[in-house]
C-alpha cells in the first residue's frame, strides 16, 4: 500500500514532461481543465464521500479562493503565487466557521446539509456581487503577469494544476488510510454508532471539511488568473457542486481515486462533444450517465471494476491485501484457547486512567437515575451497583426501562438527572465517545455493523478509537485477535449482509470487546438465536468474563440468564422492582406478579 | 455598503404587489415539490424542469395560435402521466431519498439539453391576448398575465389542501406518509396512491411552467435559476403541506421586492436564501 | 375460522417463528401469552399481513391469504390493534377512525360504526376533533381499538393492549374487549399479562421461543410449570 504515494508522485512528475511535446494549446488547456476537476472533485470527495455528507456548498469554498486571489491580484498587486495559500486559507477558515455551527445541529444531515450549504453559496454569491469585491461587473486580470513556470501560458497553468492534483490526490489518499479517513467512513455508515464506539465525530468533520475547502481554495485560486476574467455568475451557482457531485459518484466516492477516475471520464466526454460541435447532447449525455448510475451502479464505477479484478466481496474503505497475523501462531485453534489474550484494560492509550481494582469492588454505581421522554417516565430513579469481575443480570417485563439504563450508561441519551460514577469517574454527563474511552462497552439488540465495511475493518475501528491500537495497521491485527476470540477470523473480508444473524452479534461482541473495556453491557444479545447457537454464546460470554472484564446484560432468555448471571436486578416501570441471586428473586411473589401480571379486583 | 433609497408609497405599493405575484408562482411551483417530497420522501429537483418543459410546450402552442389556458388541456395529462411513470421508475429500484435528489438532477440536466436542442439557447417569449392587458386599481397597475397565476395559485392550493383535508384520499395520503404498514393493514394501497400523488405533483409543475410562460421570458438556463428560492418557499412553510408553499413563497416574494425596492435588485437572493439557511438551523425538525 | 399451519416467519433478519400453528374458531376470545422475545408480535403482524410469511400458510374462512398483498389482509376481514397503538399522531381522532373504515365495504356503514365507538368509548365523544397524538395512553388504546372496529371485522387481533396503561385503564379496555366478543367478533389477543388474558379468553396457547409450546383451557395453563419456567426461568 505504500507504494501509492510513490505512484502518484511518480506520475506527477511524468506528466510534467508533457509540455514539451508540443501538443496545440487547446491541449494543455484541456488537461489544464481535467486536472483542475480532478482537484475539485477529490476534495470535495473528503468530506461529502468518505463521511457522507453531501455538501452542495464546495462552488462556495472554491468561490472564495477565487475572489481572495482576484482581489489581491487586482487591488493589492500581490505576485501571483503567493496569493494562492491564502486563497486555500480563508476558503478553510469559511469552512470552518459553517460547519462548526452545522455539524453541532444533529438533524441538519443528508438532503438538509445539502440544501444548507447551496443556500450559503448563493448568500455569499449575493454579497460578492454586490460589494467592491466584484461590483456585478466582474474583475479584470487580463493585466497580470502570469508567472513562467512553463514554457507558455497555457504550460503553466497545466503545470499549477497538475502540482494542485498531484498534492491533493496524495492528501486524498493519506487521508484514506488513516485513522482519520476509518473514522470518517464509520461516521457515514452510522454516525451515531460511530461516537459511541469513540469516534470525535465533530472534530474529524471539521478536520476534512477543513482540508476539503482549503484544496478547493486553492483551485479557485489558480482558476482565477486562468480565467483572466472572472464574475460570480460563472462561480457562485449550482453548476460547480453538481459536477463534481457527478463526478464522484461515477467514479466511486469511497475511494480516494474514484472522483478523479469520474472527473477525467466526465471531461473528456463533455470536450468531445464540445469539440464535435453538440455540447447541448452532451449535456444529455452526462444526464443519463447520471441517472444510470444511480440506477445500475450506486457504488460507482471505480468499486465494480475492482469487484470484476478482485472478484471477492468489495469492500469500500481501505483494506489490507492480506490478512494481519495475530501474534505468532501455527495453524487456526479453538477460539478462546492458549490465546495470549490481552487483558481488559491493559495497554490502553492516552487518556484513559487504569487505576487499580480490587476483585469484587464497586466498579460502577448508578445513583437516583431518572430518564423522561416527552413526558414519558422510562427510568423513575433506579440505583444500581455493579461489582468488579461479576455477571448482572438486567431483566423486567417489556418497557420496564432495562434497555434505557444501558443506552443512558452508555452515553446513547442523556441521563435527565441522577449520577453515574465509573471507577471513581463521574460520566453523567459526558458524551458517548468518552464514555467508550473510559473503559465501557456497549452491544445493540439489532446489530449495528457498519454495512460498508469488512468485518475486520469493523473490529479494527473499536480497537482504534477505543485507545488500544495507535494506527490502523496496528489495529488490523488487533482486531484479527478478536475475531479468532470469537470465531469469525474466517469471514474477516466478508462485509456484515453476508454474515448470518448469529455471527452478526458475535461481530458485535467482537467489536465491544476490542476496544478492551471493563465493563461490557450487552443488550438482548440472544434473541433470535438457536438453542445451539444460545449455548455458544453463553460459553463465550463465560470467557469474556473470565478474561477480566465485568459483564452487564439484558436479556429475556430466561435458562441463559440462569446459567451465566451471578445477581440479577428486576426493573418494572422504571424502578428497581428487586435484587439479588437468579433463583431466589424470580420466585418472589413481587416478581411473579410483574411477570405474570395481576387479576383486577 | 449598498445604497439606501426610501421608495415612494406607490413605488413600494407596486412594489409589493408584484412581490406578490412572483410569490404565489413560487408558491404554485413549490406545490407539486412540497408534496413529494413531504409525503412521497422524493426530493424531486426534475421538477423545475418539467415546469420549463410546459412553459415551452405551451410557447409553442401560443405560436401555433392555441390560448396558453387552453394548452392546459394537453398540459395537465402528458405531465400527469410523466410524473407518474418517474415515480413508477424510481418505485421498481427502490432510489433512497437522497439519491432521488441525484438522479432527478441528472434528469433536470438531460431535459434542459432537450429544450436546448429543440427551441435553441435563445430568449423565448410568448405572445398571447393577455400579454399587454393591465387595468389600473388605484394607482396600482394591475397585469393580466400575473393575476392569472395568481388566481390559478391561489386556487390550486385550495384545492389540494381541501383534497388532502377532507378526502379519503388525502387522508390516505397522510396516513401513509406516516405510517406505511399500519396505513396497508387497513387497506390503503399506497403503491397506487403514490403514483396518482407523483402524477398530481408533476402536472402542477406542468401548471406552474406554463404560468411561468404567460409572464417571464423563457430561456433554458433559467431553469437553475428558479431552483434555490422554491426550495426556501418549500422549507419554509413546512413540508408536505398544501398552502404552506404559497404562504412562504409570498412572503420571500414580497421581501425580495421590499429589498429590490429600498437596496439594488442584485441583493434580491440573499432574502430566500438567509432565510432558509435559519430555517434549517433553527427549525429543522419541521422537513422530512 | 382461522387456520395457522407451520408458520414461519423471519423478522428482519432474525428468524422469530419455527413452524406455529394454531387455530381461532368462530365467535371466540383467544389468547396467545408467552415471554418477551417469543415471537408474540411477529405473530399477530404476519396474521395481519404487515410481516410476510416465509413459510406456512394462513387460511382465513376458507381462503389461503398467506401470500396477499399487505393491503388486502383487512379486506379479508381482519383488522389489528397494534402494539403501542401507532395511530396516526398527526391526524385528529376522527380521522384516524375514518381511516379503519377506508374499504368501500366499511365506508357505506362509516355512520353506524362511528355511533356504535362511540357507545363503547363514551369519552371519545369530545375528543374527535383533537390531533389523536395529544390524547392519554388510554384514550389512545380505545381509539385504536375503534379504529379496527370501523373496519367491521369479523376477526380483531390485539397486540399487548395492556402494555403502558395504568390498572384502571386496563379493567375498562378489557371490559370493552369482552363486549366486543359479545357481539360476535372473534378476538385473538396477545398479552404479557398472563393472568388477566386468562381471564377473559375461553382458550389460550403458550409461545416460547418462536414456538408453541402448550394450550389448552387458561386456568389448566396457568398452574402448569410451563408457564412458570418459561416467564420465569423456575
Amino acid at each position: 500500500m505504500r507504494r501509492t504515494p510513490l505512484v502518484i508522485v511518480g506520475a506527477g512528475i511524468l506528466l510534467a514532461f508533457v509540455p514539451r511535446l508540443g501538443l496545440p494549446a487547446f491541449y494543455d488547456s484541456l488537461l489544464y481543465l481535467v486536472l483542475h476537476w480532478v482537484v475539485l472533485a477529490t476534495s470535495w470527495n473528503i468530506l461529502s464521500g468518505y463521511a457522507g455528507y453531501f455538501s452542495f456548498g464546495h462552488g462556495a469554498f472554491f468561490g472564495a479562493g477565487l475572489y481572495t486571489t482576484t482581489t489581491l491580484l487586482a487591488r493589492y498587486e500581490w505576485p501571483f503565487l503567493w496569493t494562492l495559500p491564502v486563497a486555500a486559507l480563508v476558503a478553510a477558515v469559511l469552512g470552518v466557521a459553517l460547519g462548526a455551527v452545522v455539524f453541532r445541529v444533529k438533524s441538519v444531515r443528508g438532503e438538509l446539509f445539502a440544501l444548507l450549504t447551496l443556500a450559503v453559496t448563493f448568500v455569499i454569491g449575493t454579497i460578492v456581487v454586490n460589494t467592491p469585491l466584484d461590483g456585478g461587473q466582474g474583475v479584470s486580470l487580463s493585466s497580470v503577469p502570469v508567472p513562467t513556470v512553463g514554457r507558455s501560458q497555457s504550460a503553466t497553468f497545466y503545470l499549477l494544476a497538475l502540482a494542485a492534483a498531484t498534492l491533493t490526490l496524495l492528501i486524498a489518499w493519506a487521508i484514506f488510510v488513516s485513522k482519520l479517513g476509518a473514522g470518517l467512513f464509520a461516521i457515514h455508515d452510522d454516525e451515531d454508532a460511530a461516537e459511541v464506539m469513540g469516534v470525535p465525530t465533530y472534530r474529524y468533520k471539521l478536520i476534512a471539511l477543513a482540508i476539503s475547502c482549503a484544496l478547493a481554495g486553492m483551485a479557485g485560486g489558480i482558476h482565477a488568473l486562468f480565467l483572466s476574467y472572472v464574475t460570480v455568475g460563472e462561480v457562485f451557482t449550482i453548476t460547480v457542486p453538481l459536477t463534481v457531485v457527478l463526478m464522484s459518484v461515477l467514479g466511486g466516492t469511497r475511494h480516494w481515486a474514484g472522483p478523479a477516475v469520474g472527473a477525467v471520464a466526465i471531461t473528456a466526454l463533455m470536450y468531445s462533444f464540445t469539440a464535435a460541435d453538440h455540447a447541448v447532447a452532451g449535456k444529455a449525455a452526462i444526464g443519463l450517465i447520471l441517472i444510470a448510475a444511480i440506477l445500475f451502479m450506486p457504488d460507482g464505477i471505480l468499486l465494480r471494476v475492482q469487484r470484476l479484478f478482485r472478484g471477492r466481496a468489495p469492500v469500500g474503505g481501505p483494506h489490507p491485501s492480506s490478512l494481519p497475523q495475530a501474534g505468532e501462531r501455527a495453524g487456526a485453534r479453538e477460539p478462546g484457547e492458549d490465546h495470549p489474550l490481552p487483558l481488559a484494560g491493559e495497554g490502553r492509550g492516552e487518556g484513559v486512567r487504569s487505576p487499580t481494582i480490587v476483585a469484587g469492588n464497586v466498579i460502577l454505581r448508578a445513583r437516583g437515575l431518572h430518564k423522561s421522554f416527552k413526558g414519558v417516565r422510562a427510568l423513575a430513579g433506579v440505583d444500581v451497583e455493579v461489582r468488579q469481575g461479576e455477571i448482572l443480570g438486567l431483566l423486567g417485563p417489556n418497557g420496564s426501562g432495562k434497555s434505557t439504563f444501558i443506552n443512558v450508561v452508555s452515553g446513547h441519551y442523556r441521563a435527565t438527572s441522577g449520577e453515574i460514577v465509573f471507577e471513581g469517574r463521574s460520566l453523567v454527563d459526558e458524551p458517548a465517545h468518552r464514555i467508550a474511552a473510559a473503559g465501557i462497552a456497549r452491544t445493540y439488540q439489532i446489530p449495528r455493523p457498519f454495512a460498508h465495511l469488512s468485518v475486520l475493518e469493523n473490529v479494527a475501528l473499536a480497537t482504534m478509537f477505543g485507545g488500544a491500537a495507535a494506527d490502523p495497521r496496528q489495529a488490523e491485527r488487533e482486531a484479527m485477535t478478536w475475531l479468532e476470540f470469537t470465531g469469525l477470523e474466517g469471514k474477516a473480508l466478508a462485509r456484515p449482509a453476508d454474515l448470518n444473524l448469529h455471527q452478526r452479534k458475535f461481530l458485535e461482541l467482537a467489536r465491544a470487546l476490542a476496544s478492551r473495556p471493563r465493563l461490557v453491557l450487552l443488550d438482548e444479545v440472544l434473541c433470535g438465536l438457536t438453542p445451539s447457537e444460545i449455548d455458544d454464546a453463553v460459553a463465550l460470554i463465560r470467557r469474556i468474563r473470565d478474561q477480566g472484564s465485568t459483564i452487564v446484560f439484558v436479556e429475556h432468555v430466561m435458562r441463559a440468564v440462569m446459567a451465566l448471571t451471578d445477581r440479577v436486578v428486576v426493573f418494572n416501570h422504571g424502578e428497581l422492582l428487586a435484587e439479588g441471586g437468579a433463583t431466589e428473586v424470580m420466585q418472589r411473589p413481587e416478581v411473579v406478579t410483574a411477570y405474570l401480571g395481576k387479576a383486577h379486583a | 455598503m449598498p445604497g439606501f433609497t426610501l421608495p415612494s408609497a406607490s413605488l413600494l405599493a407596486q412594489s409589493i404587489l408584484s412581490g406578490i405575484f412572483v410569490g404565489a408562482l413560487y408558491g404554485l411551483m413549490g406545490l407539486g415539490l412540497s408534496l413529494s417530497w413531504g409525503l412521497l420522501r422524493l426530493i424531486n429537483l426534475a421538477h423545475f424542469a418539467f415546469a420549463f418543459l410546459a412553459a415551452y410546450v405551451s410557447y409553442q402552442l401560443a405560436v401555433a395560435g392555441i390560448d396558453p389556458l387552453l394548452s392546459l388541456v394537453v398540459v395537465v395529462p402528458a405531465f400527469f402521466a410523466i410524473g407518474a411513470g418517474l415515480h413508477w421508475v424510481m418505485a421498481r429500484f427502490a432510489v433512497t431519498p437522497f439519491n432521488s435528489l441525484l438522479l432527478t438532477f441528472g434528469l433536470m440536466g438531460v431535459i434542459e439539453a432537450g429544450i436546448q436542442g429543440v427551441w435553441t439557447a435563445d430568449f423565448r417569449k410568448l405572445e398571447s391576448v393577455y400579454s399587454h392587458m393591465k387595468f389600473k386599481v388605484g394607482v396600482l397597475y394591475v397585469p393580466i398575465p400575473e393575476l392569472i397565476t395568481l388566481v390559478l395559485a391561489v386556487g390550486f392550493s385550495f384545492g389540494v389542501w381541501a383534497v388532502l383535508r377532507y378526502t379519503d384520499l388525502g387522508k390516505a395520503l397522510r396516513a401513509a406518509a406516516e405510517d406505511a404498514p399500519i396505513a396497508a393493514a387497513f387497506g390503503i394501497d399506497q403503491k397506487r396512491n403514490a403514483l396518482l400523488l407523483a402524477g398530481t405533483c408533476t402536472a402542477l409543475a406542468g401548471i406552474a411552467g406554463v404560468c411561468l410562460a404567460l409572464s417571464f421570458t423563457l430561456a433554458p438556463a433559467q431553469i437553475y435559476a428558479w431552483v434555490g428560492v422554491v426550495f426556501a418557499a418549500v422549507m419554509l412553510g413546512g413540508l408536505g403541506r398544501a398552502l404552506a408553499p404559497l404562504i412562504a413563497g409570498t412572503l420571500i416574494g414580497v421581501s425580495e421586492a421590499v429589498t429590490m425596492a429600498v437596496t439594488a435588485p442584485s441583493w434580491a437572493p440573499i432574502v430566500s436564501f438567509t432565510l432558509l439557511i435559519f430555517v434549517l438551523l433553527l427549525r429543522p425538525g419541521r422537513a422530512a | 375460522m382461522l387456520e395457522v399451519r407451520d408458520l414461519q416467519v423471519a423478522y428482519g433478519a432474525a428468524p422469530a417463528l419455527w413452524g406455529v400453528s394454531l387455530d381461532v374458531h368462530a365467535g371466540e376470545m383467544l389468547c396467545v401469552v408467552g415471554p418477551n422475545g417469543a415471537g408474540k408480535s411477529t405473530l399477530i403482524h404476519a396474521i395481519a399481513g404487515i410481516l410476510r410469511a416465509g413459510g406456512g400458510r394462513i387460511v382465513f374462512e376458507g381462503h389461503d391469504i398467506t401470500r396477499l398483498p399487505p393491503h388486502r389482509f383487512c379486506e379479508a376481514g381482519i383488522a389489528i390493534v397494534p402494539e403501542g397503538r401507532r395511530l396516526f399522531t398527526g391526524m385528529t381522532v376522527l380521522e384516524n377512525l375514518e381511516l379503519g373504515s377506508y374499504l368501500p365495504a366499511a365506508k357505506a356503514r362509516r355512520k353506524q360504526s362511528i355511533e356504535a365507538v362511540l357507545a363503547l368509548f363514551p369519552v371519545l365523544q369530545e375528543k374527535l376533533a383533537s390531533p389523536a397524538g395529544e390524547l392519554s395512553g388510554g384514550q389512545q388504546q380505545m381509539v385504536a381499538i375503534g379504529r379496527a372496529l370501523m373496519a367491521r371485522p369479523r376477526l380483531l387481533l390485539l397486540d399487548e393492549p395492556s402494555l403502558g396503561l395504568s390498572p384502571r385503564i386496563v379493567h375498562d379496555v378489557f371490559a370493552a374487549i369482552r363486549r366486543i366478543n359479545a357481539e360476535g367478533v372473534s378476538v385473538l389477543l396477545v398479552e404479557q399479562n398472563v393472568v388477566m388474558a386468562m381471564e377473559v379468553s375461553t382458550r389460550a396457547y403458550v409461545l416460547e421461543e418462536g414456538r408453541i409450546v402448550a394450550d389448552g383451557e387458561p386456568a389448566a395453563l396457568l398452574a402448569r410449570p410451563e408457564i412458570q419456567r418459561a416467564y420465569l426461568g423456575v
